[in-house]
């Protein structure tokens, strides 16, 4: 022993017990940092990955530059990668097509495959002649084309283009959503034949530079020196923005998003700390006050408090971070199960150093921060306390104890509670802190229901429609779709969209839809006003909600087409249809839409599929549409917007079962050191005849004062603050007006009451254990 | 050799109704080495005295020098390291650190100055405590009247000129407490060091060279040995 700094490692084993709980928070404090920040850097990286999956590894992107421009950009130090691009009928807009199918022609060097990681050569070559190409996945399944096949190119002047097939790439979402074919062909090639009807926008020059070069100012560079104007320059900005070389904020969000969950935790940390301290501190009062008398300064007792501290960081802070990486882990492989579009590229089992020197860091700052003010109290101990021999358990009481209403246990449970001021402020700031935060996040779960639309009942995997919105699905399609056996629901819509509303003098054209029976079913959640039974008898018609700008509930009207009128009242209003209409929409029966329009037609029929539906029965669905009708899957997208969704409600979710289980410990953390710290008075209380049971009542009155405290000044702060988050991000977007978050409240009750139970258990054990003789021998 | 001087020194606690004058106008002074004891009931205020005069508590007036410095003069900081170079204290309950072991416990006072222990000085100490053979026990496999050692040890390491020692065999038996007297004597004797003792132990008082009463906040000084 060199020094009285080391008693601090040997009494770290004597206090292991009644540190346990400190050490509980610091491990949470630590472990909460690291995973916010260790997930905003897997994200960070996701987010890099997708990038360049989506949007190419490219960082510029030169537009109608001249090849003599182009040789000397590739040839400047800066240029890693350069790769000459083009396309036609990127847009589906100029009758390209192969069998029928629009079709997108791409051209490009080899070098741009680096460029664009998504357009990988899955099986076969880079074509390398002029009337060689590359197909995508669809046009060889779809065809039936081999390495080695020829395809047709149809173009619009109705000349038709041969290639050879050299290999197959992978689909892109825009090109299955579409039902579109693919194909790519080396530059020459496709200068060949198609740089007259390439538009100028559509040539480009692509680059990107080694890591580490000042990006923004090569580009100056380049466009000064060659004369191009900057507005022919695009940039990858979200890729250079992930590799902080643009104004693009995103990754500054982030981090700064991360930043402020770390300050809310750093917070709620420090006060569950600094609680935990205090109370370890009055509990040790005649140790410090004997430190004294052996001449230790105040400085050398707040230091010995301060090191303590640190001392258990020493096994809490490696904890907590080993346990962060776990969680991150974890976190990464649930996300990339529910979404793999959006998180495919999130590290599965990466370790995040940022997160983890961050969560150290902030850790040790949060002990830090929290010892200050226990050290500070510990270092005021007067040395009198040690030889006065009743340190800390005769406490100086302001006012006697009030026993008017309530029996002696409760009354001085509630007096212990109200004696120190200070420590009620503490103890119900603490609570109260993770309520507001638990208030304050509630929102963003209204928010999250709001900006990711989930899928709608209704949502289809398939759909077979007509182009133009004509009425071409015809009954024996449907009744053939219906039969698949990989077909769970199937459902069509009658569609027209220039029906007269007559109502009085007034008329207007409008959208007319259809449902059947199980759309109507449907309908029952989006119902705001009236009934559905009518609209699906075919006696009244129903409106969504953008068409009360000019209709109302129970307006009798008159539809007329071209084929007849029917007069009928409206019965219902929808919050929404499958379909978006400025000027609303309207739905109604199936008879009635063919008495009205005619058309025995749909002009969309959807397809909700099993799930053991294969690629098989999808290509049999698609034959059963044909040339005339377009054929769309959605499977991939639906998945995409199922996981974002998902993903986002596990963050959210997770977040506030964090700040939950925060509140929980910290109600039994501090209550149990409450206890302890009186445990000599309650030896004396034993000793005087109070029986354990009206001991515990007294702990549970003192409990309830702290918690209901708490609550109070939870709710008190917390409503307003979720009124103001509500109607800044909620109200100020989608309209709905605030009500009472009755459910985040009902939770806040059940939690803080609920976690009373635990909390009083372990002292109330304690109590039962307790030596009475031993107790007082200890004053 | 004058080593403690007590002028004039008043402790007042509370106010009002609630006011009790502790220690009134208490004076008198200690040669160096000698071995004084206080005695009287309890709530007479000796220990108010004590505390006082090992500057752990402010008088309310009044003044204490020791070795001719005025301790009241200085600051709190200054108190305190003059107190653990100074002053060596035994408690009633020994106060030892549980943790730590015999050795461990006396060398202390030593660490919290930033003094390396002299290994020899040490081993002394511990001969003269009858230790030796324990010096690496906790305090809890210690008797009573081993634990106080380590306290006297423990006070005596930093080699203090003053040692204040409040009902050291209070919670000893007579064997042990006989022991822990004759230990103070040695030390007084050996490093001429001042003792000043309080004790209601009407027995201990026979041997010492100095004896004081308290009573109700007076001070009175009975002279030498006292029978």
């Amino acid at each position: 022993m060199n020094s009285y700094l080391d008693l601090v490692s040997l009494s770290a084993g004597v206090n292991r017990r009644n540190s346990r709980l400190t050490r509980f928070c610091i491990i949470l404090a630590v472990f909460l940092v690291s995973s916010i920040f260790g997930m905003a850097d897997m994200e960070i990286r996701c987010q890099k990955t997708m990038a360049i999956q989506e949007d190419g590894a490219w960082h510029a992107a030169f537009r109608g530059i001249t090849r003599e421009q182009a040789e000397l950009i590739s040839t400047r130090p800066e240029v890693d990668i350069s790769a000459f691009y083009a396309a036609v009928n990127y847009r589906l807009d100029m009758d390209y097509s192969i069998e029928g199918k629009q079709t997108v022609i791409c051209g490009f060097d080899e070098d741009f495959l680096k460029l664009y990681p998504s357009v990988k050569i899955i099986e076969g070559t880079f074509p390398q002649a002029p009337d060689e190409a590359v197909v995508t996945q669809s046009v060889q399944k779809q065809l039936g084309l081999q390495i080695g096949s020829n395809l047709n190119l149809r173009t619009p002047d109705g000349d038709v283009l041969t290639y050879t097939v050299t290999g197959y790439t992978g689909d892109t979402s825009m090109i299955t959503k579409w039902d579109a074919f693919g194909i790519f062909l080396n530059r020459e090639g496709y200068l060949q034949s198609f740089s007259q009807e390439t538009l100028e926008k559509d040539f480009e020059y692509y680059v990107s530079f080694h890591p580490f070069c000042s990006i923004q100012k090569t580009l100056d560079e380049i466009c000064a020196q060659l004369d191009i104007p900057e507005t022919e320059v695009a940039q990858n900005t979200k890729l250079l923005g992930l590799m902080l070389q643009s104004d693009n904020d995103f990754i500054l969000n982030l981090y700064i998003s991360a930043a402020i969950l770390a300050i809310l935790v750093i917070v709620s940390g420090i006060l569950m700390i600094a609680n935990s301290l205090n109370t370890m501190v009055s509990k040790r009062t005649e140790f410090f006050g004997m430190l004294r008398c052996l001449g230790a300064s105040p400085k050398q007792v707040a230091r010995f408090v301060r090191l303590e501290a640190l001392f258990w960081c020493r096994t809490s802070v490696p904890f907590g971070l080993g346990l962060s990486v776990i969680l991150v882990w974890i976190l990464c492989s649930i996300l990339k199960y529910v979404s793999p579009g959006y998180f495919s590229g999130m590290p599965s089992f990466s370790i995040s150093w940022t997160g983890l020197i961050f969560g150290a860091v902030i850790g040790l700052l949060t002990v830090l921060l929290a010892v200050r003010s226990p050290a500070k109290k510990a270092s005021q101990v007067s040395p009198l306390t040690a030889v006065s021999g009743n340190a800390g358990t005769i406490r100086e009481m302001k006012k006697p104890a009030q026993n008017r209403f309530l029996k002696i246990p409760a009354v001085l449970g509630i007096h212990h509670a109200g004696s120190s001021k200070k420590n009620l402020f503490f103890m119900s700031g603490s609570y109260a802190f993770t309520i507001i935060l638990f208030l304050a996040f509630s929102v963003s779960i209204v928010f999250m229901n709001r900006a990711i639309t989930p899928l709608r009942p209704y949502t289809p995997d398939l759909s077979i429609y007509s182009d133009e919105n004509q009425p071409s699905v015809t009954p024996e399609i449907a009744a053939a779709v219906k039969e698949n056996p990989a077909v769970e629901k199937s459902y069509g819509r009658y569609y027209a969209d220039s029906v007269v509303l007559r109502q009085g003098n007034r008329t207007r054209k409008i959208h007319l839809i259809s449902y059947e029976d199980i759309q109507f079913h449907w309908a029952e959640d989006a119902l705001l006003e009236g009934d559905l039974q009518a609209a699906e008898e075919g006696k009244g018609i129903l409106m969504d909600y953008s068409a009360s700008q000019y209709l109302s509930m129970g307006d009798k009207i008159t539809l007329e087409t071209a084929n007849e009128a029917a007069s009928v009242p409206v019965t219902g209003v929808l919050a929404y249809t499958p379909f978006n209409a400025s000027s609303g929409i309207l739905i109604c029966s199936e008879d009635l839409f063919v008495q009205i329009a005619g058309s025995q037609n749909y002009t969309v029929l959807d397809i909700q599929l099993y799930h053991n539906a294969s690629e098989q029965d999808i290509e049999e669905l698609r034959a059963l549409a044909g040339d005339s009708l377009s054929f769309s899957d959605r499977r991939a997208d639906n998945q995409e917007v199922r996981g974002t969704y998902f993903a986002f409600a596990l963050f959210l979710y997770g977040f506030l079962f964090i700040i939950a289980l925060i509140a929980v410990f910290n109600i039994i953390n501090s209550i149990g050191m409450s206890v302890s710290s009186r445990m000599s008075l309650f030896g004396i209380m034993r000793a005087v005849g109070m029986t354990e049971r009206q001991l515990i009542c007294m702990i549970i009155s003192e409990a309830s004062v702290y918690i209901i405290g708490g609550i109070l000044i939870g709710l008190l702060v917390g409503l307003p603050v979720n009124y103001l988050l509500f109607t800044s991000m909620i109200t100020s977007h989608w309209g709905d007006s605030w009500s009472l978050p009755v459910s985040a409240v009902a939770v806040i009750l059940i939690l803080t009451s609920g976690s009373l139970i635990p909390a009083v258990a372990g002292p109330a054990k304690r109590i039962r254990e307790m030596s009475v003789v031993d107790t007082i021998h200890e004053l | 050799m004058q080593l403690v001087r007590i002028e004039n020194l008043c402790k007042i606690y509370g106010k009002g109704e609630t006011q009790v004058n502790a220690l009134k106008h208490a004076s008198f002074t200690l040669e160096r080495g000698e071995f004084a004891a206080v005695v009287g009931e309890s709530g007479s205020g000796k220990s108010t005295l004590l505390n006082c005069i090992g500057g752990l508590d402010l008088p309310t007036s009044g003044k204490v020098w020791l070795s001719g410095q005025d301790l009241f003069a200085m600051s709190e900081q200054e108190r305190t390291v003059f107190r653990r170079r100074n002053i060596g204290f035994i408690f009633q309950s020994f106060q030892l650190i549980p943790e730590l072991n015999v050795e461990q416990n006396i060398i202390f006072p030593l660490l919290l100055d930033y003094r390396k222990p002299d290994q020899k000085k040490v081993d002394e100490i511990l001969d003269v405590l009858g230790l030796k053979e324990r010096r690496s026990h906790l305090p809890c496999q210690l008797s009573g009247g081993q634990q106080q050692r380590v306290a006297i040890g423990r006070a005596l390491i930093t080699k203090p000129v003053l040692v204040l020692a409040d009902e050291p065999t209070g919670n000893l038996d007579s064997k042990s407490s006989k022991d822990v007297i004759e230990l103070l004597h040695q030390a007084s004797r050996r490093y001429q060091q001042t003792i000043l003792m309080i004790t209601h132990n009407q027995n201990l008082i026979s041997s010492v060279d100095h004896v004081f009463q308290v009573h109700d906040g007076i001070l009175s000084d009975l002279g030498g040995a006292y029978v």
